[in-house]
């Protein structure tokens, strides 16, 4: 007899047994265990005959435990035929996708394991992003979507890199410290984020060697049109929720771009180079350089130059808190700072209104995001 | 047509090769001169800030050297005088992306079509001051009355006669304070030129209004009433053989000492 978890469903393999009594008596062994209780249970039944009085008993046992009988895998249209009546729902349940129940559990409840998450993330005031970070959820979309609601709070930017892996690496203790403790189901979604964390990491470590890299980056030149068009500034209202249209192949291209994600202040000489979205927590000075084949977002003040869409995608996007970069370049277009927007340097004050640059007509207009 | 390339360098950081190089520059302009400015600071660049040309850099020197463009794309006009011209530096890089033979390639294309290639050079007298002057016949060296500065300068000026590609070299003496002089706390312009023993090319007084020039991206050559702009208009006009007498920096702040300066100045006339 096998027990193992599927699709958060505590599965009782009883494939082997031939009798009604005999399967009975097994479940009601099986059923003592502490683990079982408060669960959806799935029973795998073998060739055996179930008449409705015998599946019954079998329900009301499982009924007696706090559990629920909600699934039935079994070979006999008989039995099949019985359980459809009783309202039990009759699949398949293969025991190679499922995970063995081992004796301890490494996982905890997923409601747990998230409020533990996001308690420890609060206190250190970066619930924003780390949580769209877990949720598996494009960066791009989480700031913009939070960014009306949440006030923003200065982002301290010196060795802000260091901390970040320290900070990860408190997480990934958390984590073990979870995993030792014994539990009773797996939730798939749990998982999958772990793996999405160990990526982040890895990332940083890739960061690192692209900012701190001794071999100079090299940057991408294209063939600029119109070298000497001014950006425009526009104050106008605009939707952040794009009205639904046909998706050309250049969205789908930007929305399968991977992320970097930087938590640093980019400094005069810095080159960053990715071939994806680029998300930069902390300012770009003058002199610096981020080039990116998606969307470059800088929760900061943009001063440096920027290129999205540099492999030629059009609809490629740069978005800032403050938007006073030197130029602008988005796939083959190109745009300076206006001459009268010569400021020596911009005041940080905790009020800015976020602005985003697109291709419209072929020219690069910058658009503030008001409410 | 041949054009003159001239170097300005001076050793130590920080005496004005910059702003000098911006000033001169847009004063040939100014005069009616085909003039190109090369920025050599690779990595630590300026003169675009100065001229206020930043936001109009697509190519720079390194894309030019790795012909990733060409020469003539890489010159930023300037804003008002369309005889001036920028070749900015590249700021991600370092000096090692530019070789000597390199900017000497460069300059050797520019003199054809250029009266002035003014050379920005950097500070120190490694291999981005060895690069600067490869190019360059003539030399500037800025330097101000300090003696960190002055004793910087004569080490500039020993590495510039002892270089194959200088033929002549003229100082620049830079923020001097005439009060200052007066009161004997600062090196003469008469002791600096004795200990150096080399030819002056150019007073320039101390200014505040070079502060505020800087931080608006306007060379100071501009403001007509300014005497630091007066001063570098003429240098300008000495670098192109003219001979100008030195100007009289010696302008007291005060309200008293300017109506002491302006009734002594009513007796020499009423003598003559």
């Amino acid at each position: 007899m096998e027990q193992f978890l599927n699709d958060n469903m505590y599965v009782i393999d009883l494939g082997e047994l031939n009798t009604a009594p005999e399967i009975i008596f097994e479940l009601s062994s099986v059923l003592d265990k502490e683990e079982v209780k408060n669960k959806r249970i799935c029973l795998k039944l073998g060739n055996v005959d179930l008449n409705q009085a015998q599946l019954l008993s079998i329900k009301s046992l499982i009924n007696g435990i706090d559990s629920t009988l909600s699934c039935v895998d079994t070979k006999s249209v008989e039995t099949e035929k019985v359980a459809l009546s009783l309202g039990i729902i009759v699949s398949n349940v293969s025991s190679e996708n499922a995970v063995e129940l081992a004796p301890t559990m490494p996982y905890k409840m997923a409601e747990e394991l998230k409020d533990e998450v996001t308690n420890t993330e609060a206190e250190e005031n970066e619930d924003i992003v780390e949580e769209s970070d877990i949720n598996g959820e494009s960066l791009n979309d989480a700031i913009i979507e939070d960014n009306q609601k949440i006030a923003f709070e200065k982002t301290e930017n010196s060795n802000i890199l260091e901390e970040n892996v320290e900070q990860k690496q408190e997480e990934s203790q958390i984590e073990q410290e979870l995993v030792e403790e014994p539990t009773k189901t797996i939730n798939y979604s749990d998982i999958d984020n772990n793996v999405v964390q160990e990526a982040t990491k890895e990332e940083i470590q890739d960061e690192l060697d692209v900012i701190f890299g001794s071999t100079p980056s090299q940057t991408v030149f294209y063939d600029m049109q119109h070298p000497t068009e001014i950006y425009e500034e526009r104050e106008e209202l605009t939707d952040i929720i794009v009205p639904e249209q046909e998706y050309t192949k250049e969205d789908i291209e930007l929305e399968s771009f991977p992320t970097k994600y930087i938590k640093q202040t980019i400094r005069s000489g810095q080159v960053i180079n990715y071939e994806g979205n680029i998300v930069i927590i902390g300012d770009c000075h003058p002199g610096c350089e981020v080039t990116a084949f998606g969307d470059i977002t800088v929760w900061g003040i943009l001063s440096g130059i920027a290129h999205a869409g540099a492999g030629g995608n059009q609809k490629a996007k740069v978005r800032a808190l403050k938007m006073n970069a030197i130029q602008l370049r988005i796939a083959n277009c190109y745009s300076r700072r206006p001459d009268s927007l010569n400021t020596v340097y911009i005041e940080k004050t905790n009020s800015f209104t976020p602005e985003e640059a697109r291709i419209v007509n072929g020219e690069i207009v910058v658009f503030k995001m008001n409410d | 047509m041949a054009g003159r390339v001239i170097v300005i360098t001076s050793g130590k950081g920080g005496v004005g090769k910059t702003t000098t190089s911006a000033n001169i520059g847009t004063a040939l302009a100014k005069n009616g001169h085909s003039v190109v400015l090369v920025d050599t600071d690779i990595g630590l660049r300026n003169l675009d800030l100065l001229l206020g040309l930043e936001n109009r850099i697509v190519y720079t020197l390194v894309d030019v050297v790795e012909e990733r463009c060409k020469l003539k794309q890489a010159l930023v006009k300037d804003k008002k005088n369309p005889n001036l011209c920028l070749l900015a530096a590249a700021q991600t890089r370092d000096k090692s992306s530019v070789s000597a033979e390199q900017l000497k390639k460069i300059t050797e294309k520019l003199k054809k079509d250029y009266d002035y290639i003014l050379i920005d050079c950097p500070a120190g007298i490694e291999q981005g001051f060895q690069t600067a002057i490869a190019g360059a016949s003539e030399a500037i060296v800025v330097t101000t009355p300090e003696m960190s500065a002055v004793r910087d300068a004569d080490r500039i000026i020993g590495l510039l006669e002892a270089s194959d590609g200088i033929e002549s070299y003229k100082l620049l003496l830079n923020r001097v304070r005439p009060n200052m002089i007066k009161s004997k706390d600062m090196m003469s312009v008469e002791d600096v030129e004795n200990i150096l023993s080399c030819q002056k090319i150019g007073v320039i007084p101390e200014d505040t209004g070079i502060i505020t020039s800087t931080n608006r991206g306007e060379p100071i050559v501009n403001n007509e009433k300014s005497l630091a702009g007066k001063a570098y208009m003429n240098v300008a006009r000495r670098i192109n053989g003219e001979d100008v007498p030195f100007l009289d920096i010696d302008e007291p702040k005060d309200f008293v000492g300017k109506l002491k300066k302006f009734f002594s100045g009513l007796k020499k006339q009423g003598k003559e």
